[in-house]
């Protein structure tokens, strides 16, 4: 790697202290550690010499927990005890959990105060982030052991598209583990650090990257030694295992056919499915033998099975791209990420959809890593401060709800990171001393729609008539991508400010699916936002005749006031049943209908002010 | 340190002009960023690094508003104490009306499948021919100082930007995203 071979001016005066700092890619299948020894970044094996850690973990009785390949020989014989793929469980809540409970074979403890997703293990219960610190205390003993010392730093990477939540969780997981976290880093931008550091290319790179079970796909520029993340896209609920448990269902239908033998359980239907995808990379066909039960599983078999999802990756590709603004032509580089892009049916669609073949030198299961290892080496001072540098965006967009239940976009999705960015927000009513804040994540125009990242509440705003106040809104995001808002009263100063951790129980759904919905969607959602902003304009026009009538009703005469009344109930009734046209004509009828009792209010109040009267005194 | 209120093209050593040298922007930008993004106080006390969070997020904010020709022309308008948020009536021609409201019949009559990404191609290409004239205006106008002009400008290059994004989310549908 040419960079790592960079020497510093004057290279013969004695070395500085190395610093022990490791990279960590924390995955949904295998986990894996890096750290710099001699010439390059390297993944650490154990004294097995195994690399890849499988992210599995089991629980016993007075005993501390077994992970990897023991804990995964457990996974059929002690399903209860013994976790997977915990990463798919990070930032969400029991009940969103609940919902998927057919991959989910564990029971969870419905006790915790907090909605907080936790198992219920002969060893007690364990919650997500527990059991996330016991895979990486694991990497840690092996790398301690291996660099003969205590760490001092780790980058930990997560999929580009994790969410605040999400983010937070890994964080808490690697300081419970006793680790000091560096820099969360996006798995796919790891992975162009590992392969861009080698090449002096000045372009643009895609990184595809088909794990176990997260997709990601970014579009990385590379210039004079600075990693700029374009876009970012992808999908967190697809990888290897869906393709394993496609071939799966495949596998029980076939057996249902024949009833021959009895169809196993899932996890060993699951073992069979993942050695037959396996056999399919170098091979054109498969038999699965069971008993005296045998199918032929053929590469074209394998293509229709995994169509749809090898089409949902090319789309996703397609959408970064014009995320970044940029051509296929444009595209200089593919590298290619996680095992499941071994598969040549991945391979061809990629090579296909870009018209390049992709880069796949490193391996796959290892290039996040061995690129994580790279930057904690920078970043604990071992490496140059000018080698190079990276900037992250910003997976989803990040908002806040405003009057009528809509999203106010604050920091848009694919917004460079760090970034700050404030909005004035006013009051809606007069008066108002205080004003509720909700945060939120997603692309939909509804917050219903929306994640839900934070409440909180903006208190002692002095009492002004509505519109007056000036209320700031500020939306921190850091290196990180985690993010902090603040609100500030502009005239008093009064602040109130909150850090945002994953907030559980709260209505939301699978981010990708958010994604989905918010394209599919755009059309509903104009309208409903239209339905939405037209019933607001009405409501606070309703709401000004109503105090208008209270204090200056007996300008109007009998015939006045009823045809005014008679406008009020035609829009109150339109609001609730009508679309934003015909809101919109009530709200306009009631203007007109009532713009002579205005005009009355107007010549009695400039009269009044004349005077040297005030109103006060004129409604005494 | 640098202050932070400070010129967005003085920041980037950059004429303060409608025409901007991308390539130096970028440069420039990539340098500035190499000092001062928070990576590169990992190892900091805390108040360097808030510091540096803040420096960073600032860079990234004037950067962003320069690179995109739109907030860029907002922006100059702001130097010159033009409000763009404040629209008149009399601003917003009854032509460009006409033709806003018959671009967007033809973006609401496509069929609402994948047939239709032809002409939403062809749309495009006749949005971004109206988007490089009227940037090229809104730089005559300002250029000749003639902010009120150039301020009607910057409201047509709005609309012509929104429907581009809704040309762009038009294609999302179509592909079935």
């Amino acid at each position: 790697m040419a960079l790592l071979q960079i020497q510093e001016p004057g290279g013969k005066q004695a070395k500085p202290l190395h610093r022990r700092a490791v990279g960590i890619d924390l995955g949904t299948t295998n986990s894996l550690v890096s750290a710099s020894c001699g010439p390059g970044v390297e993944t650490l094996p154990d004294s097995a010499a195994q690399h890849l850690l499988p992210s599995v973990v089991h629980y016993s009785k007075g005993k501390p927990p077994l992970v990897g390949v023991e804990a995964k020989a457990l996974l059929v014989d002690d399903p209860l005890n013994t976790i997977a793929s915990v990463k798919r469980l990070l930032g969400k809540s029991l009940s969103e959990l609940k919902a998927k409970q057919d991959y989910l074979p564990f029971e969870f403890d419905e006790a915790r105060a907090d909605g907080a997703p936790a198992i219920l293990t002969e060893a007690g219960s364990k919650d997500v982030v527990q059991i996330s610190a016991d895979i990486l205390s694991a990497l840690v003993e092996r790398a301690e052991a291996s660099l003969k010392g205590a760490l001092e730093g780790a980058v930990i990477t997560v999929p580009a598209y994790f969410n605040d939540a999400q983010r937070q969780q890994t964080k808490d997981a690697a300081q419970l583990a006793g680790l000091n976290v560096l820099r969360l880093l996006n798995e796919p931008t790891a992975a162009a650090v590992a392969y861009g550091l080698d090449s002096n290319d000045q372009g643009n790179v895609v990184v595809f990257d088909l794990g176990g079970g997260t997709f990601d796909v970014s579009l990385l520029s590379l210039k004079n030694g600075v990693f700029e993340v374009l876009a970012t896209g992808g999908d967190t609920s697809l990888g290897g295992d869906d393709i394993d448990h496609a071939i799966a269902e495949w596998i029980a239908a076939q057996l249902q056919e024949s009833a021959a033998v009895a169809v196993p359980s899932v996890a060993k239907l699951r073992q069979l499915a993942n050695a037959a995808k396996h056999e399919l990379s170098d091979k054109p066909q498969t038999a699965i033998v069971i008993n005296q039960f045998s199918a032929l599983l053929e590469e074209s078999t394998l293509k229709k099975l995994t169509a749809d999802m090898i089409r949902r990756t090319i789309m996703s590709c397609r959408r970064v791209l014009r995320d970044a603004g940029l051509a296929v032509a444009d595209i200089d580089n593919i590298v290619m990420v996680g095992g499941s892009t071994r598969m040549p049916l991945v391979r061809d669609a990629v090579a296909e959809f870009f018209g390049k073949t992709p880069l796949t030198d490193i391996d796959p299961d290892k290039v996040v890593a061995i690129g994580a290892g790279i930057q904690a080496d920078v970043l604990i001072g071992n490496k140059s401060p000018d080698s190079f540098l990276l900037l992250d965006v910003n997976p989803l967009s990040l908002g806040i709800e405003t009057m009528g239940e809509l999203v106010e976009k604050i920091i848009p999705r694919n917004t460079t990171i760090p970034v700050a960015k404030a909005q004035e927000f006013t009051t809606f009513k007069d008066g108002q001393t205080v004003m509720s804040l909700h945060v939120v994540q997603g692309e939909r125009e509804l917050v219903s729609d929306c994640r839900s990242l934070a409440r909180f509440e903006l208190r002692d705003i002095p009492a002004m008539v509505a519109g007056a106040a000036k209320i700031r809104v500020s939306f921190q995001v850091d290196a990180d991508g985690l993010l902090s808002v603040s609100a500030e009263e502009l005239s008093t100063g009064k602040k109130a400010e909150i850090q945002v951790k994953p907030s559980y129980g709260l209505k939301s759904s699978v981010i990708e699916e958010m994604l989905q919905d918010s394209q599919s969607h755009a059309k509903i959602d104009m309208e409903a936002r239209s339905i939405k902003e037209a019933q607001l304009e009405a409501t606070q026009l309703l709401d000004a005749i109503a105090n208008a009538l209270l204090v200056d009703g007996n300008l109007l005469s009998r015939e006045e006031a009823d045809s005014l009344a008679e406008s009020i109930k035609a829009l109150e009734n339109t609001m609730t049943s009508g679309g934003s046209v015909q809101i919109h004509a009530a709200t306009e009828e009631l203007n007109q209908a009532s713009s002579d009792f205005a005009a009355k209010r107007m010549d009695l109040h400039i009269a009044n002010a004349l005077r040297g009267e005030s109103i006060d005194a004129v409604e005494k | 340190m640098q202050s932070l209120i400070r010129n967005y093209f003085t920041l980037f050593n950059l004429p303060e002009a409608c025409e901007l040298d991308q390539e130096s922007l970028s440069a420039e930008y990539r340098r500035q960023q190499g000092e001062v993004h928070p990576d590169r106080f990992a190892n900091a006390e805390e108040p360097e690094k808030l510091r540096a969070v803040q420096l960073s997020s600032y860079l990234n904010e004037a950067y962003e508003t320069l690179k995109s020709p739109l907030r860029r022309a907002a922006y100059l308008l702001s130097l010159r104490d033009i409000d763009v948020e404040q629209v008149n009536q009399n601003d917003l021609s009854m032509d460009l009306l006409l033709e806003q409201i018959q671009l967007r019949e033809k973006l609401d009559e496509l069929p609402i499948d994948e047939s239709a990404l032809a002409s939403l191609d062809a749309l495009r290409s006749e949005v971004n021919v109206k988007l490089e004239k009227q940037e090229k205006k809104f730089a005559e106008f300002f250029d000749l100082e003639n902010f009120n002009e150039a301020k009607k400008v910057y409201h047509e290059l709005q609309f012509l930007y929104k429907l581009s994004a809704e040309i762009d989310a038009g294609e999302e549908i179509r592909l079935g995203y």
